[in-house]
């Protein structure tokens, strides 16, 4: 297990002040999250400006561009606390979003030109970023992707089609879009573009109401015959796959330690409370069944941070880490499902009421097992890196 | 048994279970064809890297050097040390 030094101890510390600030206001913004929207259909996203005062946001990125030049390990300790710390879910998925969606391929593949354009103001959070991967046809299978890109001239591309399940979509000022290129070309078919908002031809579509995730902006984008500089292509055309490993790889690895982080801050909470809740006559934490539940929840904090550490450690060096990150995400995400359900239960009516936070923790924790490849998706990841082959027929 | 009969080993054994190792032409087009997918790409990327301990960046990954058995071999050999500096090694 990775050991942390006191200069990383420090840092998350640095950011620990902000957490209240982001906090306030949670509860009310998942009941009404459309409260604030904009003339133009989007919903600014919550406490953004705190967000971007906090520099959160620079975390990962090189200090040439204004960011603090973190490697992954420490990105990834300083979000645990973010998580720990933030009681609004939907936030922390759009700040993870910011981060890795646009600028962490961006300064991976980009040339120096596209990384002096656009990285100062992810780094600032002046320019809000999202990534369009899913198809709505849906599945994974990314040569059957109904987004194409065909070359107009030489220093063009002409894109066309439609993006579902766009998180910070409707808001996003720059989005990375996975075309099609080539489709004779197999895994290097995929390519992926660099999007400016107000692009002619695109059209992002407003916030869509969901179970969880309420202040994460969630849209769907349409682009018709939206022309594309050829240098806003991430790496090269072909490319795209390749891209989008390393996107994934960086999204479950910050957005799951977020929640290890609020999975710890959960286990806290319902300790203090099954060591002060009396029933019959005793602390609620003394009956067996309550321990074990409580027991449960420490089992998955503990279990999701090495699996996620141990990938991102992977990660750093080289190792091939396509099935760790696989495992890791499916631990984390139904850990933390099963944490949120045993907090509701250990808190019983009371965590069943939108008041005390619980069930909105249980409605995020439901997303976790869906966005960046579902359960089911790692599953046969996993299977396919054992060499289990799909079914010929 | 030399690069290209390992390499076809690999790709059959990964990707064709059903043909017989001898009977992969080693200018098969493995993307046209529809034999390797992005994962397994990935999957023969980190294979080549363990088998043959050669870095490949990200950013070297082209099509030609992955398109059939015999490209895959001329890559793995373009990337490896001259023998000479191998022996000397």
């Amino acid at each position: 297990m990775y050991e942390w030094s006191q200069a990383h101890h420090e840092l998350r510390a640095e950011f620990a002040p902000w957490y209240e600030v982001l906090s306030e206001g949670h509860l009310d913004a998942d009941n009404d999250p459309g409260s604030d929207t904009d003339s133009d259909g989007g919903s600014p996203i919550r406490k953004w400006e705190q967000v971007r005062a906090s520099g959160l946001l620079r975390l990962p990125f090189h200090t040439e561009w204004g960011g603090r030049g973190l490697d992954l390990l420490s990105t990834m300790y300083v979000l645990e606390g973010l998580g720990e710390g933030c009681r609004d879910g939907g936030l922390c998925f759009s700040i993870c979003t910011q981060l890795v969606s646009a600028g962490i391929p961006l300064q991976r593949f980009g040339g120096p030109e596209l990384k002096a354009r656009y990285l100062p103001g992810i780094c600032d959070g002046s320019t809000i970023t999202a990534h369009a991967i899913t198809d709505p046809r849906g599945g994974s299978d990314v040569l059957g992707m109904g987004m194409t890109a065909k070359p107009d001239g030489d220093d063009h591309w002409i894109l066309d089609g439609d993006k579902v399940f766009v998180t910070n979509g409707p808001v996003a000022d720059l989005i990375v879009v996975y075309a099609l290129t080539d489709a004779s070309l197999g895994p290097f078919g995929l390519t992926a573009f660099l999007v400016e908002r107000g692009t002619e031809g695109l059209l992002a579509g407003p916030d869509l109401p969901k179970l969880g995730l309420r202040s994460s902006p969630l849209g769907e984008l349409s682009l018709r015959n939206c022309r594309i500089p050829a240098a806003n292509v991430l790496g090269r055309p072909g490319l795209g796959f390749a891209v989008l490993d390393h996107v994934m790889r960086w999204e479950i690895l910050c957005s799951f330690i977020v929640q290890a982080g609020a999975m710890r801050h959960r286990l806290d909470r319902c300790v203090a409370h099954a060591t002060q809740r009396r029933q019959f006559g005793r602390p609620i934490g003394s009956f067996q069944m309550i321990a074990d539940q409580i027991v449960e929840m420490k089992i998955g904090v503990e279990n999701s941070r090495r699996w996620l550490y141990d990938a991102a450690e992977g990660v750093v060096r080289g190792r091939d880490v396509t099935t760790d990150v696989a495992i890791a995400k499916v631990v984390t995400s139904e850990a933390n499902v099963r944490s949120a359900l045993a907090a509701v239960q250990i808190f019983g009516g009371r965590g069943y009421l939108a008041e005390t936070g619980l069930e909105k923790d249980l409605r995020d924790a439901v997303g976790g097992t869906i966005y960046s490849g579902t359960t089911q998706m790692q599953r046969i990841r996993i299977a396919r890196m054992l060499g289990l082959k799909e079914s010929q027929t | 048994m030399d690069i290209t009969e390992v390499i076809r080993e690999f790709v059959v054994t990964e990707y064709l279970p059903d043909t017989p190792a001898d009977e992969l032409e080693v200018d098969y087009d493995l993307f046209r064809n529809g034999v390797v997918n992005s994962l397994d790409l990935l999957r023969l990327i980190s294979w080549l890297k363990d088998q043959f301990g050669i870095p490949v960046d990200e950013l070297d990954i082209v099509p030609e050097n992955f398109r059939t058995v015999a490209a895959i071999r001329d890559f793995v050999e373009s990337a490896l040390p001259a023998p000479a500096e191998r022996t000397l090694s």
